[in-house]
């Protein structure tokens, strides 16, 4: 094997490119930020509406460079855009949501294939749809640490609301909470992950950052302060380790990346301490006496 | 003119890609019908993006791209019926986990062997250039998910919308399920070569959507449904020929329009028909 033979030959090869040290640093940021969003998204049950964003940035991209303006401006309009034209529709038809979703979504999606088509851009369609970690330039790295960090510091100070309305919003408005502008700040927070994640892991696998390290967290924990920290270091724990693997099997990076966090929740499900599968396998009576 | 607009069809390729798409455009409104009532649609997508990793192993051995893709769609499945036994996470982001980790799986796979199918195929699909193997694949598994659906939709509706009262009247219901999503792994497959694997979505949501904003029976749903799906999915693949674009993302942008004229002008349930009645309402409370 080729790249057990470069692996062995030096494990800190990865380290010496510069290149690889900013998709480590940036995988790291973007990874951080997703997994504290994918808390509430997995509480919330709003995986598809990650799914759906994510689609639905392609046309506004496609569009900001037709115009001239930057490329995340365009896609995070034409993600919000999605969601309220869903809220908008289920409002005014019979229609069940996910349904409702599931065509905005593609009907973006669609679109924006189609405009690529009729353009000659620069920006390679690979890139946007698969990520490009590894081919980052100075101003996008700038551009992910501003709105990451603007990202993060939003959730954070609002963190005490959004658990309420994602966990009960019936109560959050009782409580004289404002839920739909709860609602619109985290639809507006998951628009913006999703614009500096796409360097990472591309449009299409930007759902599993903003929901696998939240499962992760969730069987490892019961409280949410606790998950919070949890879903970081899964996240970025992948990040690395993707990025690490992917230099030397020469994959691609977001695919790595991603089956590092479905390989870290396949072992949570196995080996969680309290809501693991051996577990509860090999100690059926010290649960079921936990239980009575 | 009219010479102008006949081109497509003196070409075999386009012939092909067109009768192609039209037929899975039927079945999988056919489907679409039975997930919108379901609330299936991140399971359709999930199956969809399932399937890839099926697919590149396919074609790293040598096997018909059919098989490899259903098994891991299936396989795929029962990762997240079992997930969602074992663990108290819910199931639209268990359904997230499972799915990017087999697309992740398909993708890792192609950077790797990249030699083997490109990745433009699997993105918008590849029919202008599908082999006549594959067609002969697409067309098997459209005939028998068509006579499944035949045999079967009276029970596969009863279980969509009330599976309690199916299960009360004797039904298997466990083996509808799995008859469900059988022939969802099936038609995203079939479908996966038309149009793309982020786009066998659409085709398995709306049609579906459409049909219900326009009629409130079941059966007339399905037959609006099919007739939509085949409509644009033939005129989505004759217009991709004049834009020189992805026949997936034209079919898929045609349906998209045909839902919001829907919306906007059903009969019944359209935005405009609702205010009409809602006004009358009001104005009758005054008088």
């Amino acid at each position: 094997m080729k790249a057990l033979e470069l692996f062995l030959q030096n494990p800190l090869a990865p380290f010496h490119y510069s290149f690889m040290n900013e998709a480590l640093l940036v995988g790291a940021l973007v990874g951080t930020v997703c997994a504290v969003l994918s808390c509430f998204l997995v509480l919330k049950g709003w995986s598809l509406m990650g799914d759906a964003i994510s689609h639905a940035v392609l046309p506004g991209i496609v569009l900001a460079y037709m115009v001239g303006l930057p490329l995340a401006m365009g896609a995070f309009a034409s993600g919000l855009f999605c969601a309220v034209a869903t809220g908008f529709i289920k409002a005014n038809s019979r229609v069940k949501e996910d349904t409702v979703m599931g065509v905005v979504f593609t009907g973006l999606f669609a679109l924006g294939l189609v405009l690529f088509t009729q353009v000659k851009t620069e920006v390679h369609l690979n890139h946007i749809l698969f990520g490009s970690l590894l081919g980052l330039s100075q101003s996008q790295i700038i551009q992910t640490a501003v709105i990451g960090g603007f990202t993060l510091l939003v959730i954070l100070a609002l963190r005490k609301d959004l658990l309420l309305f994602c966990f009960d919003p019936g109560h959050a408005r009782s409580l004289g909470l404002n839920t739909t502008m709860l609602n619109y700040v985290l639809l507006s927070v998951l628009a913006l992950t999703i614009v500096i994640s796409l360097q990472a892991v591309g449009i299409i696998l930007v759902i599993a950052m903003l929901v696998t390290p939240g499962c992760v967290a969730l069987l490892l924990s019961d409280r949410f302060s606790q998950m919070l920290w949890i879903a970081v270091a899964s996240a970025v724990l992948s990040c690395v380790a993707g990025v690490y693997v992917s230099f030397f099997i020469d994959g691609a990076t977001g695919a790595c990346i991603v089956l590092a966090q479905g390989l870290q929740f396949f072992l949570a499900m196995l080996f969680a301490p309290k809501r693991g599968l051996l577990i509860r396998r090999f100690l059926p009576l010290k649960n079921s006496t936990a239980q009575t | 003119m009219i010479e102008h607009l006949a081109i497509p069809f003196q070409y075999e390729y386009m012939q092909k890609a067109m009768f192609v798409s039209a037929l899975i455009g039927g079945v999988c409104a056919f489907l679409s019908c039975f997930v919108t009532l379901k609330g299936w649609s991140l399971m359709g997508d999930a199956l969809s993006h399932s399937v890839v990793p099926g697919v590149v192993l396919a074609y790293i051995f040598g096997l018909p791209f059919a098989a490899g893709a259903f098994f891991t769609g299936m396989l795929a499945a029962a990762g997240m019926g079992f997930v969602k036994a074992k663990t108290p996470i819910r199931e639209d982001a268990i359904i997230g986990v499972v799915f990017t980790s087999f697309f992740a799986m398909g993708l890792l796979l192609i950077s790797i062997f990249p030699s083997t199918i490109n990745l433009r195929t699997i993105v918008f699909g590849n029919m202008l250039g599908i082999s006549d193997f594959d067609i002969m694949q697409t067309v098997i598994i459209s005939g028998f998910s068509l006579a499944v659906l035949a045999v079967k939709w009276k029970d596969l509706m009863l279980f969509c919308f009330d599976p309690n009262q199916a299960r009360a009247i004797g039904l298997n219901t466990t083996l509808l399920h799995f008859t469900l999503l059988t022939l969802l792994a099936a038609i995203a497959v079939a479908a996966l070569q038309a149009v793309g694997a982020c786009l066998v979505v659409a085709m398995l949501v709306t049609p579906g959507a459409t049909a219900y904003l326009l009629t409130d029976r079941f059966g007339k749903m399905i037959g609006l449904a099919m007739l939509m799906g085949v409509l644009t999915s033939f005129l989505g693949a004759y217009a991709s020929y004049f834009l020189n674009g992805s026949v997936g993302g034209c079919i898929v942008v045609l349906q998209t329009l045909l839902f919001l004229f829907a919306l906007a002008f059903a009969p019944k349930h359209g935005m405009l028909a609702t205010r009409r009645l809602r006004l009358r309402n009001y104005q009758e409370a005054v008088a």
